[in-house]
């Protein structure tokens, strides 16, 4: 309906803005975007897949934040049959439909089915039970999802109550749930989609020599089943079997995380997952095979993917936030004289910037590692199909400790991004509501960030054990190295000084993040090993160890990348890069000046100076950060923002967003508190709204 | 509704010891009387009231909260329409005064369509209104027969209401004025009450004569028409959509195309046409509207304690039920893990949040106080002096000798803190539930999503901080010209002027006033510090504002730290509580001011206030220590917060501890999407085979 604000126009012009912007910076935008998306075609395939579903109405995003959790799923199960059906008429491969995921950007109800079930039936299958399983799995004639956690219990598998008790005369298990708290809890595309689940139960055995009495049953510790769980044509529960969805959270709101009890249900010998243990039919005893270890291996695959998406994530809020940050205007300069100045555009403030460009330095500190993380999965991965296990403990430590730590970057990142838009960053037309509330589980799934640090603790205490014992010996790996020179230099350690006056020493910034990972190490070691302190009492003390250890691997492993860049990128974009290192690095030791000083890793001297130093480095960056951003390439469509648009027409589209898009706005209300009425007109007297509550 | 229990499932429960007993033996570690502590928290008065208020609301049906966490947007809003409706009526029904109307609002913890309506409409009309003026909008405000809003923010402007394009322009023919909107980034926005509810609008807009602006000013505006509620002419308004939080208030958006109102609506108190001569009058002193932002900032401060404690009774009590792990030390004989809340990786994020809860508490009882101490004085008579010489902003005033420019000064630094402490304390909350925090059902997300904005309106945090800073400036280079103190930043000044060469020695583990002195040292180190930059280096404004803000900071940490540490002085503190419990009191005291002068360790540094070794001991061993000793008493803690599980609304934090069962409970009965059974197969269309209970009702 055409009316007087049709023709109104924003005061500012956003696009002229952002153009401005661009043409203020010589970096090369296309060469960046290659440099940082091209592994596996990214670009290629964002750009395929993008075509086609911005084509279809079904993944529309403007009604999204209307709809209520039942309608959510709803949505969500029709867009996952969609992608499904689209994927064999367009003929895509594994890449497209992980691509269509990530840009359909919601927790799709065939999430589990893709990831954590296939995987866990190809690593733990048998050869007999993967020929069975995965053609099944692959044509989607049975969905499945992965049934760990539980209501009581959480990251620990050891503590799991469900059981699995083999009957040694039917050769059959029979699974139950002994307590209300064996209820498994949280299981994604368990509530209402899977016909068919992974359940990880704690293995009952009859004790050596006794007969089938109860109490002499021995625990062998949790082991995966394959369970059939709903009917295949009534799509109901199976007899024996309570399953559900849990009910809505704070995001996710299109996945059916369920529940499920067991009453004594019995399932074949052939569902246990035997690669690595099998129940033995004439003795009834465990046969174990290989390295039980690998049990870990998937939830270590699962962290290194969220390690990589955490870059794309935080990149995205951070595209959002430097790009309507460069259009918005607050306040004029307060030393300005002149009437005609205008206003000064947030992004020029310092205390603006000193939230967003430090975080998008991180991104790119993410993306490196992410890099080096996906190259260090895959040469494990071939060693551990050899039987070697060797690296395992390598792998499993910085995952974890890596994971916590980016993951807590990109959901802490995203809510800076979005407070530091001020009110706007609040409504939907920020795009980051969404994004903020599905991201926000990261930090406490796979693993609670703080509980899974003690792994990296206590697997830097072991090397540093190691080290101090054999001082000499061959290293075996970075850290070793680090150790040994630690130890060696110690007794005359001279703190270190990273910037003076506008001069920055890249080595020494390496220098003084690994001297303090190495320090908090030695300490860990001296308190756990030598004065033997109970390990609850240095758990803060092991968090931030971890938290260290991470953050000197980002630090590493960014400034390794120079060599690269410096040949494969032209212009001023090597030596921006360079910046967002600096910045990165100087913002982190500022935040955590004493622990930098207080294990003699820099100059306690040189801390004051660091603000200035950090506010130098803001400076040089400013004029690239929206090509910066705009090299992430994250398509309008995904961002789903109308403040983070490439084009600039922030308030153009806030308004449409508000004034076209709105299904409130075509309903009137009837205000007075005297009637019952709610919506004006309707004469129900407010009986519609109590038979929803 | 989902299909039946069945009677296997009704039989079981939570393994290993229950939800009740754990929270009893907890309760039984302590010796706090929680009603005692309670009572000096809230006052006795107030518990009353609530328990009076909170069995009315219990009874009605429409404020059930079971499917809250369920619906979408446009049944959310109707939901809150409906309370609010419920509300009114109740209200009157038993003559509810103004404090029970807003305790019966703080109870059901939502936003609703009235809100802006019950506040700013009606403030402003009574404080910027003629008696006139009063007479024709205030009395049928406060009847509700009409419904108004405030129109302040705009699409392209927020906390600068200079820079405001919405125009009022003096029409000297037929005596109106002409509001309008001469760009898109005119429309108001944000304000709440507006989208669908209001009728009036109290708008902000630049006044203009004879082509002249004579800055923003307030004007009554009808905008729906209160027989058909449609839009009138030329008025184009509606509600802006989905947001992170407060989806049951309706925040709108608001053009105006030429609209005429007469003279009498623009709201006179302190200016306004001459309609005779045409010009301008300003009359009288607006700085009592700062007084009006200083009180609502100071009540900010006071709710980040009782907001931030919601979250921390819900994690506290969690923490305590959910074990994780067995201890590594522990023998291997041992089974059963340990309750979450023994791990001090847990206490060092939960107990330093209790502790910020009554600092925070403390802090705006004492602001709040002070307030109305100096409102009294200057309704004496004392305050008006030179107030015709006076500018808009109490900054502007001579800033050594007045209680009001301190007072503002910390209110505006202090909302920044505060609110920044517990909306991160809250997600801080929800992450240490570990993975059912995510849920909805823990309360504590949803309640953080709407107590997000606080954190950017009433002036966003980072920018109030500017204002501080100033303050901060102007009150060195009064000391450093050698006035006399007349407050309390003064005196702190003076004193570090007079020690700052021989510098100073603070026992921050021995003693607590030494612990407080030690702030003051560090915050006045950072102001002369910002005053050489700014006044010697002639740095530019801009380039100061990272070290205003730390400024900023520095003077909030240091002003709750004092109240804090004065409060637990004071006799009308001590003589209310054992001394058992005092204890206790004071080592959250210690806990919370040695926890931030741990994290903002290099300051305290390079300040001189106190040397590294006292840093890294009190990290390794006081903190520690305090952890330790807290954590008994944690659980009685929370509860003399004295929350009611109806408020909570929330399966974690229930005071019972039967956290399992609730669980349990909401995803299997209260779960609407349980009656839906689905065809899963992407190889067909349908998406429901069977719709059974609620969602079949809704419009599904």
């Amino acid at each position: 309906m055409p009316d007087f604000t049709d023709h109104l126009k924003p005061r500012y012009d956003g696009t002229a803005t952002l153009q401005a912007e661009r043409d203020a910076s010589t970096i090369n935008v296309r060469d960046l975007a290659n440099h940082l998306l091209s592994r596996d075609g990214f670009l290629q395939a964002q750009d395929r897949v993008l075509k086609v579903l911005s084509n279809e109405k079904l993944f529309k995003k403007d009604q999204q934040l209307n709809l209520s959790r039942p309608e959510r799923y709803h949505l969500g199960l029709a867009r996952a049959k969609a992608i499904r059906r689209i994927g064999r008429t367009q003929g895509w491969g594994d890449k497209e439909y992980a691509m269509a995921e990530y840009l359909n950007d919601e927790m799709s109800p065939y999430f589990l089915h893709m990831s954590m079930f296939v995987t866990t039936v190809r690593e733990q299958g048998s050869e007999e039970q993967q020929a069975y399983w995965m053609p099944q799995i692959l044509n989607y004639d049975i969905i499945g999802c992965y049934a760990q956690t539980e209501l009581g219990h959480g990251s620990n598998v050891r503590g799991l109550e469900t059981t699995a008790k083999w009957d040694p005369v039917k050769k059959e298990f029979e699974i139950h749930s002994p307590y209300l708290t064996a209820s498994k809890w949280w299981n994604g595309s368990m509530g209402r989609t899977a016909t068919h689940a992974i359940v990880v139960a704690q293995l009952l055995l009859p004790k050596k020599g006794s007969k089938t009495d109860d109490d002499e049953y021995q625990s062998h510790g949790p082991q995966p089943f394959i369970v059939q769980i709903r009917d295949t044509k009534t799509h109901q529960p199976l007899d024996g079997i309570v399953v559900g969805d849990i009910g809505p959270k704070y995001g996710y709101a299109s996945m059916d995380n369920g529940y499920m009890l067991f009453d004594h249900h019995r399932v074949a010998k052939s569902a246990m997952l035997s690669r690595y243990a099998e129940v033995s039919d004439e003795t009834g005893a465990l046969n174990r095979r290989g390295h039980p270890a690998v049990v870990y291996g998937s939830l270590t695959f699962v962290r290194g993917q969220i390690i990589m998406h955490a870059r794309l994530i935080l990149a995205r809020a951070v595209t959002i936030a430097v790009r309507y940050c460069s259009i918005r205007r607050q306040f004029k300069d307060r030393d300005s004289t002149s009437p005609a100045d205008e206003e000064l555009k947030v992004l020029d403030y310092p205390t603006v910037q000193i939230r967003i460009l430090p975080l998008l330095a991180t991104t790119f500190a993410l993306h490196y590692t992410g890099e080096m993380m996906y190259n260090l999965y895959h040469k494990t991965r071939q060693t551990i199909e050899k039987g070697d296990f060797g690296m395992l403990a390598e792998l499993h430590s910085a995952s974890s400790g890596l994971k916590s730590l980016c993951t807590m970057l990109a959901a802490d990142g995203i809510e800076t991004c979005r407070r530091a838009m001020g009110g706007h960053g609040f409504g939907g037309g920020s795009g980051l509501v969404g994004t903020n509330a599905d991201y926000l589980s990261k930090p406490t799934v796979e693993g609670d960030n703080w509980m899974i640090t003690q792994q990296v603790a206590s697997y830097l205490i072991k090397k540093m054990t190691h080290a101090v014992a054999n001082l000499d010996a061959p290293p075996k790996d970075p850290t070793d190295e680090l150790f040994q020179f630690y130890l060696k230099n110690r007794a005359h350690r001279i703190p270190q000084t990273v910037a003076h006056d506008g001069e920055y020493d890249d080595q020494a910034i390496v220098d003084v993040f690994q001297w303090r990972a190495a320090d908090l190490s030695y300490r860990a070691y001296h308190a756990r090993v030598v004065e033997k302190k109970p390990w609850t009492k240095l758990m803060i003390q092991l968090h931030n160890l971890s938290r260290a250890y991470s953050e000197q691997i980002l630090v590493t492993t960014f400034f390794n990348s120079f060599h690269e860049t410096a040949t494969s990128l032209s212009g001023p974009t090597p030596g921006v890069l360079k910046t967002c290192f600096r910045l990165y690095a100087l913002f982190t030791l500022d935040a955590f000046a004493s622990s930098f000083t207080l294990t003699n890793a820099v100059a306690p001297d040189s801390i004051y100076s660091l603000s200035d130093a950090i506010l130098d480095l803001m400076t040089e960056l400013r004029p690239h950060a929206v090509k910066l951003v705009d090299a992430w390439s994250i398509p309008d469509w995904l961002l789903d923002s109308a403040l983070g648009r490439s084009d600039g027409k922030v308030y153009e589209e806030l308004y449409d967003m508000a004034h076209r898009r709105n299904p409130l706005n075509r309903v009137t209300f009837n205000p007075d508190w005297r009637s019952d009425e709610i919506v004006l007109g309707s004469g129900d007297g407010g009986r519609h709204i109590l038979a929803k509550l | 509704m989902a299909p039946p229990t069945p009677e296997w499932v009704k039989q079981l429960t939570p393994s290993g010891p229950q939800g009740h007993e754990l929270l009893a033996a907890e309760r039984a570690s302590s010796d706090i009387p929680v009603d005692q502590l309670s009572t000096l928290l809230h006052t006795k008065e107030v518990l009353d009231r609530k328990q009076q208020i909170l069995t009315i609301l219990k009874s009605e049906p429409v404020f059930d909260k079971t499917q809250n966490y369920f619906a979408g947007r446009t049944e959310r809003f109707e939901t809150a329409l409906a309370r609010a409706k419920k509300l009114a009526n109740l209200k009157v029904k038993h003559n509810w005064n103004l404090d029970e109307y807003r305790t019966a609002h703080d109870l059901i913890s939502e936003p609703g369509p009235y809100g802006l309506h019950d506040s700013m409409f009606v403030i402003t009309l009574g404080e910027q209104g003629t008696p006139e003026q009063q007479e024709r909008f205030l009395t049928k405000a406060q009847k509700y027969e009409i419904i108004g809003c405030y129109a302040q923010t705009e699409l392209g402007h927020g906390s600068n209401v200079r820079g405001l394009e919405t125009t009022a322009t003096w029409s000297p023919e037929d005596k109106t004025f002409i509001i309008h909107s001469p760009h898109l980034t005119a429309s108001k926005w944000w304000i709440g009450s507006l989208g669908r509810t209001a009728n009036h609008a109290v708008v902000m807009a630049q006044l203009i004569i004879n082509g002249k602006s004579f800055g923003p000013h307030p004007f009554v505006v009808q905008i729906r028409d209160l027989k058909t509620h449609e839009p009138l002419e030329n008025v184009h308004v509606g509600d802006i959509g989905p947001k992170f939080g407060y989806n049951t208030m309706d925040n709108g958006f608001l053009l105006f195309n030429k609209v005429k109102i007469p003279h009498v609506n623009m709201l006179a108190r302190f200016s306004r046409v001459d309609p005779e001569t045409n010009k301008f009058v300003r009359q009288g002193s607006p700085s009592l509207i700062y007084g009006t932002l200083t009180w609502v900032r100071s009540t900010i401060v006071m709710q980040a304690g009782s907001v931030l404690a919601r979250g921390v009774t819900i994690a506290t009590r969690y923490c305590a039920v959910r074990r994780q792990f067995q201890d590594r030390d522990a023998p291997a004989s041992e089974k059963s893990e340990n309750p979450v809340l023994n791990y001090t990786m847990v206490q060092i994020r939960l107990l330093p949040l209790l502790a910020a809860t009554f600092a925070l508490h403390f802090t705006g009882k004492a602001m709040m106080e002070l307030y109305q101490e100096n409102q009294k004085r200057m309704n004496a008579g004392n305050g008006n002096r030179d107030s015709s010489k006076r500018g808009a902003g109490p900054e502007e005033t001579q800033s050594g000798s007045d209680i009001l420019a301190d007072l503002h000064a910390s209110s505006c630094g202090l909302k920044a803190l505060s609110s920044t402490i517990a909306a991160e304390g809250l997600e801080v909350c929800r992450r240490a539930c570990g993975g059912h925090g995510y849920s909805s059902f823990s309360g504590i997300g949803p309640w953080y999503s709407d107590y997000l904005p606080t954190t950017t309106w009433e002036g966003d945090n980072y920018m109030l901080t500017q204002q501080v800073a100033r303050y901060l400036l102007k009150s060195a280079r009064s000391v450093i010209n050698k006035e006399p103190p007349t407050n309390d930043t003064t005196t702190i000044l003076t004193e570090f002027l007079s020690r700052s060469e021989v510098g100073c020695a603070f026992d921050i583990i021995g003693s607590d006033a030494d612990l407080v002195s030690a702030f003051a040292w560090r915050t006045s180190f950072l102001t002369f510090e910002a005053l050489k930059h700014r006044d010697q280096n002639k740095k530019p404004w801009n380039d100061l504002l990272v070290d205003f803000y730390r400024l900023s900071k520095a003077h909030s940490q240091y002003t709750v730290v004092k109240n804090f540490y004065n409060a637990l002085q004071s006799p009308a503190v001590t003589s209310q509580i054992p001394a058992s419990t005092l204890d206790v009191l004071r080592k959250l005291f210690r806990l919370f001011a040695l926890n931030t002068l741990e994290q903002e360790g290099s300051e305290f540094y390079a300040s001189g206030a106190c040397s590294k070794h006292q840093i890294s001991l009190a990290r390794t061993n006081t903190v520690m220590k305090l952890l330790k000793e807290i954590r008994p008493h944690a659980l009685r803690l929370v509860d003399s917060w004295a929350f009611d599980d109806w408020v909570l609304d929330s399966s974690l934090g229930r005071y019972d501890g039967k956290v399992y069962e609730d669980l349990f409970y909401r995803a299997s009965v209260t779960n609407p999407l349980n009656g839906i059974t689905v065809d899963p197969y992407p190889s067909s269309d349908v998406l429901f085979k069977k719709v059974e209970g609620i969602a079949a009702r809704s419009k599904l």
